[in-house]
């Protein structure tokens, strides 16, 4: 997926999500959240299918993949 | 004892000195409320002085001292970041949304420092809910860096750096979501440590990122930093996170030297884009940390470029806890932290979840480089300071930052000065380790800091 994220779509999540943004704010917004999604979009996820996400959060907690999902 | 000297004391030499009745917390509280009166006009560090009550406490610990209570907190002068609970005081998170704010009750960290007999100074100010940046016409002002007033010291616990470096209390409390403790650390060249998730209390305090957001001590040395947070360390039943782990003996493991401690040096992402000074003090730092015995070698985080998406998570979690005050009287948050808030509305439930998955597998390969060594170190800030100007200009973006991967992985950091840049700005070196193994990152710290002068150094103010 490409990182690129344009200023349209930053306005249509804004619509959206019902927020309103500064019209001079937006390309600053869009660049956050450029930055933010990077590294999501540059990930496959089914490539990490079997990795859990961290909603109950425990810093000593060993890594954590989490069972199969019956695909693999 | 007077001026710098008396200033500028930490806890074991003040607890000494008032033992041998050389000095008196009244006296000394008598002597750091002058200083604040006389700096923080310029400085801003503080957003509300408890002047009467200090005096008070400061009473009641020579009357304890007296009686011979070895406690190694007592008549020590402290600050609390205004986003902790004060029963009775005034506790504004730095915003306009809780300027008349007075809780009924302490947060569990401030109870904790005052049963340990800190003398409390006031409330310390904070970035607008530990995120925003108080621009001009903010309710506000914001706290100046005392090696350069027109230069930030670091937020959002941007009081408790500026009082710590000015010489204004011993210690103080910041809280620590993506930086905020670390960040001031650096910025104003005090030691600050965010210890691991679950090991100080959050309750009481303002949330900005209930899955980021950490409490703990700042002050001007990292045996300061141990004997704070001994106080302030232990399972707390008021907040969820809490671990039930057991509490290390943090002063009395500093005495421990480091030959043979393996620090791994992860510089992919960390000395990506770093000032050419910032770069130099950490190599010097890397062979002060050899020449103490410290088996250095480079590690490998393979996916720490991920780091990013931890806005994503911070920014979601902090537009749920203000969705209603932000639909409902957005007009009293900051224009700046009103746009970050929002911005936490426009990334999908999805996208969070994935950027959770992103934290596990960081976290999980930042343990796995923590078997093969017990210390990461990188600098703490790929920059000095910038001014206020440069944070005032809209069209520059939100800077990287080296601190969020610990918060991510909730690892314990230490943040302490390794140098200072040719304009005269502190650098920080930051030290992070295996989860509530607070005591070896002390340990680290503390070894480089009797190796080095830097922390001896004062700001012009």
């Amino acid at each position: 997926m490409s990182a690129e994220i344009s200023l349209d779509e930053v306005k249509r999540r804004a619509q959206v999500a019902g927020v309103a943004i500064r019209d001079d704010r937006w390309e600053a917004v869009r660049r956050l959240l450029v930055e933010a999604l990077k590294p999501l979009r540059a990930v496959d996820s089914r490539a990490i299918a079997t990795l859990e996400p961290a909603m109950r959060f425990d810093a000593r907690g060993e890594s954590r993949k989490g069972p199969t999902d019956g695909r693999r | 004892m007077a001026g710098d000297e008396l200033w500028y004391a930490g806890i074991r030499e003040l607890g000494t000195r008032f033992r041998k009745r050389e000095l008196s917390p009244v006296e000394l509280t008598s002597a750091l409320l002058a200083r604040i009166e006389r700096l923080d006009p310029t400085l801003n560090a503080f957003v509300t002085l408890t002047a009467d009550r200090a005096l008070a406490e400061a009473k009641a610990a020579e009357a304890a001292l007296l009686r011979g209570d070895t406690r190694p907190l007592l008549g020590i002068p402290v600050g609390y970041k205004d986003i902790y609970a004060t029963r009775g005081i005034r506790t504004t998170g730095g915003s306009a949304l809780l300027a008349d704010w007075v809780p009924d009750a302490d947060s569990t960290c401030v109870t904790r420092l005052q049963d340990a007999g800190c003398v409390m100074l006031g409330k310390l100010i904070t970035h607008e809910f530990a995120w925003g940046i108080q621009s001009p016409g903010h309710r506000f002002k914001p706290a100046r860096n005392p090696w350069n007033v027109d230069h930030i010291p670091g937020g959002s616990s941007s009081g408790s750096g500026a009082a710590l470096a000015s010489g204004m209390c011993v210690g103080a409390l910041g809280t620590d979501t993506g930086g905020s403790i670390r960040g001031p650390a650096s910025f104003c060249g005090v030691v600050g440590i965010k210890p691991t998730y679950g090991r100080c209390s959050r309750a009481g305090v303002l949330t900005l990122s209930w899955t980021l957001d950490h409490t703990g001590p700042l002050a001007r040395s990292v045996e300061d930093c141990a004997f704070l947070l001994q106080a302030l360390a232990g399972h707390d039943a008021a907040d969820p996170a809490s671990s039930p782990a057991p509490v290390s003996d943090y002063a009395g493991a500093l005495a421990q030297p480091i030959r043979g401690m393996k620090i791994g040096i992860a510089r992919d992402f960390f000395l990506d884009g770093a000032d050419d000074a910032v770069v130099s003090a950490f190599e010097t730092a890397l062979r002060t940390l050899r020449d103490l015995g410290a088996d250095v070698r480079d590690v490998e985080i393979p996916n720490i470029w991920d780091a990013p998406s931890f806005m994503v998570i911070m920014a979601s979690e902090a537009f749920a806890y203000h969705e209603r005050d932000l639909r409902e009287r957005p007009e009293l948050y900051g224009d700046l932290l009103r746009e970050r808030l929002m911005s936490g509305a426009l990334y999908t439930g999805s996208e969070y979840v994935q950027a959770m998955r992103l934290r596990e597998r960081l976290r999980g390969e930042m343990l796995d480089v923590l078997r093969t060594v017990d210390v990461i170190a990188t600098p703490t800030s790929p920059k000095p300071a910038p001014t206020f100007t440069q944070m005032w200009d809209t069209r520059v973006g939100f800077p990287r930052s080296n601190m969020p991967p610990f918060n991510l992985s909730g690892l314990p950091a230490l943040a302490l000065p390794c140098g200072f840049s040719s304009a005269g700005l502190p650098i920080s070196l930051q030290l992070a380790g295996r989860p509530f193994e607070e005591a070896t990152v002390l340990r680290a710290g503390h070894a480089y800091e009797q190796a080095t002068e830097w922390h001896r150094r004062r700001p012009p103010v």
